[in-house]
């Protein structure tokens, strides 16, 4: 049990006797594979000596499908994306749109807004991915804890936008509607909700020994290797790199707040393994919790959304880049503009994508179990990865 | 017919009929499960002759131990080379096993014939454990220990035998 | 010796010709015990969707019948009339055949399991090698399920439950003989008989290794049902569903049944060998009931409820535990269970043969210098161990960490 699972390819076949090798289909319908992804494994009976990914069984021509829709309705295929992380996904394709103007001023209740809603929803999705990991670990219990919590949040988006999964309400200029007091009340009692909530995951999953043999050790990310595939997001900050783009290239109001990044320490085993990438995830959500308690006491009165964009969108000729820190990694938009009321050219730029790039480097002669266990750390979203 | 008479029969059926299609299948899974019908009607038979102790040694060991090693070694072999092998019988093999088996058959049929077997009145038989534990613990407990001690060394010899050796890899 | 014809004579009269013997047996045992099977699976399927549904703040089945109870009748009628598939590549005559190798595997179980005082199939002189020779038959019919279904995934599991099942057997044998050095028995009703008397007279409390064995006992049994941690046969999020995975309708429910009558059959073997059988463990209530029919009424009512009692605790830890790793299971087994096995044998006889437990069982007991002992050695194992488990929670606990620096 003690033994490390190496993941250098020449320790890939450890095991003293040989069975018969196995190709194996894992996916496109798999419970663990988080959506149709799909991966053919090589097998030394449980023994994985090689795998390949396959993706694509998810997509649906986002990139195209913006450059034939006006840019408000591009943000709502932008929810579909990574449709955990909704609210993350329309305030990085809105501050692109937005960027294409040249001296537009968003005001500051929409920023507060914004930035509120972005870290509940990366609360939430952590969650779902906190629970489905223990879910591949084979604990379901944590899993339905994590959904009581998520489903409050999902609450108070009902409250803000009406919708549950894909917002919508981050758009070019502001958002779509205003929260009012109710709406903030709420989000305060979540705060002093959650908050001891989260020694609770503590002691269901991250303390349980099984749970931690059962991740520690087990795929190791290096740190050079995580950079070199372009990994970002609680991945990378597993692999034990400070970087975080809400602290190294601040947008939207980030820089206004306090919080400290969570990278991963080796705690239970090598550095960048899965439970590094676990752990970072646990951790986010009460550093999230602490910028949302910050904007929340200082969300200003105001307009909610700028006065100078109205009507149907036609951005000046122009492009722009802009990437945010989402819930599983920077999340880029390209958007062209040659003046007219769509955009010339979209391009996304997808971190569940680059984080699922290198699976196969880090499964060598890990076993199926721990496959699975692997796909679970990398916390991929299939709708962001195939777009 | 009483009652033991009956089981005999069925537990002879259930040794004998399985042990056929063992012969016939072709099919290497069924076969190991032939056998294993196989192994259980000589359970069977073991306790009706009043010796419980070694009937369930034999469902034990045969069956739930080397009989789930049989199909563990089967399925962890590559199905399409072995196992779907059909028709390698050739008429003369087949000539061959019939003879063999006919020939062994007359052989066992006049032993059985020709033996003067002495019918023993029907007691009613005491519990074996106690006995067979005393036995192996005072007067085969040499004999015993020695088994030990040589399947101990089978152990490791076929742990040693598997193992990769380092200069393989 | 009690016989599966000890019952049978008694109803039918002596002289009984040896065909209504055989239907009086059928009809005494086959019957009703198969009935209590689909009685014990149902009331566990129904227990367990409660028990899981509590753990995780939920209700339920809450729609059929009182608090859902009738739930799982109609999941039943449910998988019975649904479409029998069988995939096109399935070796399809074993593929029919295993569940109910699988079934008869486990129900085989249930002869020496005793119910009662005086209700038990057969009290076998042999019963709890029997018992550990019956095992691995379940495995069997799970091996050729995951064989015959022709999906990998199938085999993947099928293969584990050979390896976890046969692995497993060792501990679990360790843990019988721990007992039956003891009782100087493989009797079930023996065992249970020299348990009578007061609570310190259950193995469980006869010396400080009893109480390994039976942990032992206990997680092997997990592993032989296939229970969390030690699902890995049917490993949901690895395997998709394991050995089962082609199944549907009744041939699954089949298995489904088969999984928690084992349940059911590992920890009446438990309460027996341990926790007293049927004996409520209070000498004076037990001498006040008496024997007869009152007896063998209290008698069962005690057994099923202590047997029904672990099966809650199989199903406590299902919803807790992650699952283990194969490499971690064999760990388990190769590496803990069985030097720990061997160490309780060896531990128990010698302690035995130096604080030997007088003849008290007979006379409905007492409090010995064993039991004493007994009780010193593990009163202190187990201060021990909560004082580490306190101060682990308080290691782990910012907020109690803090409150006890200060």
């Amino acid at each position: 049990m003690n033994a490390p699972h190496t993941n250098s390819p020449e320790a890939a076949p450890t095991s003293d006797v040989r069975s018969e090798e196995m190709l194996l289909n894992m996916g496109p319908q798999h419970p663990s594979t988080h959506g149709v992804f799909r991966v053919v494994i090589r097998t030394d009976g449980e023994i994985v000596l090689d795998s390949e990914s396959h993706v694509g069984y998810l997509h649906r021509c986002f990139e195209k499908h913006c450059e034939s829709v006006s840019f408000l309705q591009s943000v709502l295929y932008t929810d579909r994306l990574d449709y955990l992380t909704s609210m993350g996904n329309n305030l990085a394709f809105s501050m692109a749109v937005e960027r294409l103007y040249p001296d537009l001023k968003i005001p500051e209740r929409a920023e507060h807004i914004r930035v509120i809603c972005a870290e509940l929803n990366r609360i939430a999705s952590h969650l779902l991915a906190i629970g489905t990991y223990g879910m591949d670990i084979g604990a379901i219990t944590p899993f339905l804890y994590c959904f009581r919590d998520r489903e409050k949040i999902l609450s108070i988006f009902e409250s803000i936008c009406g919708q549950r999964l894909n917002y919508n309400y981050v758009r070019p200029g502001g958002v779509a509607y205003d929260i009012d007091d109710s709406m903030i009340a709420a989000i305060k009692d979540f705060c002093g909700y959650f908050r001891p909530k989260a020694q609770e995951y503590d002691d269901l999953l991250s303390n349980n020994d099984i749970f931690v043999r059962r991740t520690a050790n087990v795929g190791v990310l290096p740190k050079d290797l995580a950079i070199s595939y372009g990994v970002t997001g609680p991945s990378l900050r597993g692999s034990g790199l400070k970087r975080d783009l809400r602290r190294d290239a601040p947008y939207s109001i980030y820089d206004r707040f306090k919080f400290d990044i969570p990278v991963g320490t080796g705690e239970k085993g090598t550095l960048g393994d899965c439970y590094d990438r676990y752990m970072v995830r646990v951790r986010e959500m009460i550093e999230s919790l602490k910028i949302v308690e910050q904007a929340v006491a200082q969300i200003p009165d105001g307009p909610f959304k700028s006065e100078q964009l109205k009507g149907k969108l036609r951005p000046p000729k122009g492009e722009s880049f802009v990437r945010v820190e989402n819930s599983r990694g920077e999340l880029g938009f390209y958007v062209i503009s040659d003046g007219k009321d769509v955009a010339a050219r979209v391009k996304c730029r997808a971190p569940s994508f680059h984080n699922i790039s290198l699976l196969s480097d880090i499964s060598k002669g890990c076993m199926i179990a721990d496959m699975v266990a692997i796909i679970g750390s990398l916390d991929i979203v299939m709708g962001e990865v195939d777009r | 017919m009483d009652w033991s008479t009956i089981m005999w029969w069925v537990m002879a059926a259930v040794t004998v009929i399985p042990a056929v299609m063992i012969v016939l299948s072709k099919d290497i899974v069924r076969l190991a499960f032939w056998l294993l019908a196989s192994l259980t009607g000589v359970a069977g038979l073991y306790i009706l002759l009043g010796a419980d102790f070694l009937g369930f040694t034999q469902v034990l060991v045969y069956i739930g131990g080397i009989m789930v090693l049989i199909l563990f070694g089967i399925m962890m072999t590559n199905r399409d080379a072995v196992l779907m092998r059909r028709g390698e019988t050739t008429g003369g093999a087949m000539l061959t096993g019939v003879v063999i088996a006919a020939a062994t058959a007359l052989a066992l049929l006049k032993v059985v014939k020709d033996t003067k077997w002495k019918e023993a009145a029907p007691v009613e038989m005491p519990a074996t454990t106690a006995r067979v534990g005393e036995a192996l613990l005072t007067d085969y407990v040499l004999p015993f220990e020695l088994v030990s001690v040589l399947l101990l060394i089978v152990l490791c010899g076929a742990a040693y035998i598997a193992r990769r050796r380092p200069e393989e890899t | 010796m009690t016989t599966p014809y000890t019952l049978v004579d008694w109803v039918l009269g002596d002289g009984a010709g040896w065909l209504a013997r055989f239907i009086g047996a059928i009809l005494v045992w086959a019957v009703p015990i198969t009935g209590f099977v689909s009685f014990v699976g149902l009331l566990s399927i129904w227990l367990e969707r409660k028990i899981s549904a509590h753990i995780q703040c939920r209700l339920g089945p809450m729609e059929v019948g009182p608090h859902g109870a009738l739930q799982t009748v109609a999941d039943g009628v449910k998988l019975l009339a649904k479409e029998d598939i069988i995939p096109a590549d399935a070796d399809r005559i074993l593929f029919a055949f295993a569940p109910m190798l699988a079934f008869a595997g486990t129900i085989v179980g249930f002869a020496v399991v005793p119910f009662g005082p005086g209700l038990i199939v057969a009290d076998l002189d042999i019963g709890l090698f029997y018992l550990a020779a019956v095992g691995s038959l379940e495995a069997i019919g799970v091996i050729a399920a995951g064989w015959a279904s022709n999906n990998k995934w199938s085999l993947f599991g099928s293969v584990r439950a050979a390896t976890q099942v046969v692995s497993y057997e060792i501990p679990m044998g360790l843990a019988f003989v721990t007992i039956a050095a003891l009782a100087g028995t493989l009797s079930m009703v023996g065992i249970v008989e020299q348990q009578q008397g007061w609570i310190a007279n259950w193995f469980l409390f006869r010396n400080p290794f009893t109480w390994v064995a039976f942990i032992i006992y206990y997680i092997a049994a997990l592993a032989e049902c296939k229970r969390a941690p030690f699902d890995l046969p049917e490993a949901e999020s690895e395997l998709v569903s394991g050995f089962h995975t082609e199944y549907s309708g009744m041939r699954f429910a089949i298995f489904f049944l088969a999984e928690y009558a084992q349940m059911y059959v590992v920890s009446a073997v438990a309460a027996v060998l341990f926790l007293g059988g049927w004996y409520t463990g209070i000498a004076p209530l037990d001498a006040a009931i008496g024997g007869g029919t009152a007896g063998m009424v209290v008698g069962a009512g005690v057994i099923v409820t202590k047997s029904f009692l672990l099966v809650c605790v199989q199903m406590w830890l299902r919803w807790t535990l992650p699952r283990i790793r194969l490499d971690q299971m064999m760990y388990l087994c190769l590496k803990v269970l069985m030097p720990f096995g061997m160490l309780t044998l060896v531990g128990s006889t010698v302690w035995e043969h130096f604080l030997p437990s007088p003849a008290i069982v007979k006379d409905g007991g007492g409090w010995t210098g064993n039991t004493v002992m007994t009780g010193v050695v593990v009163a202190a194992i187990g201060t021990v161990a909560l004082v580490a488990y306190v101060r682990s929670v308080i290691r782990a606990t910012p907020s109690l960490r803090a409150a006890s620096n200060s």
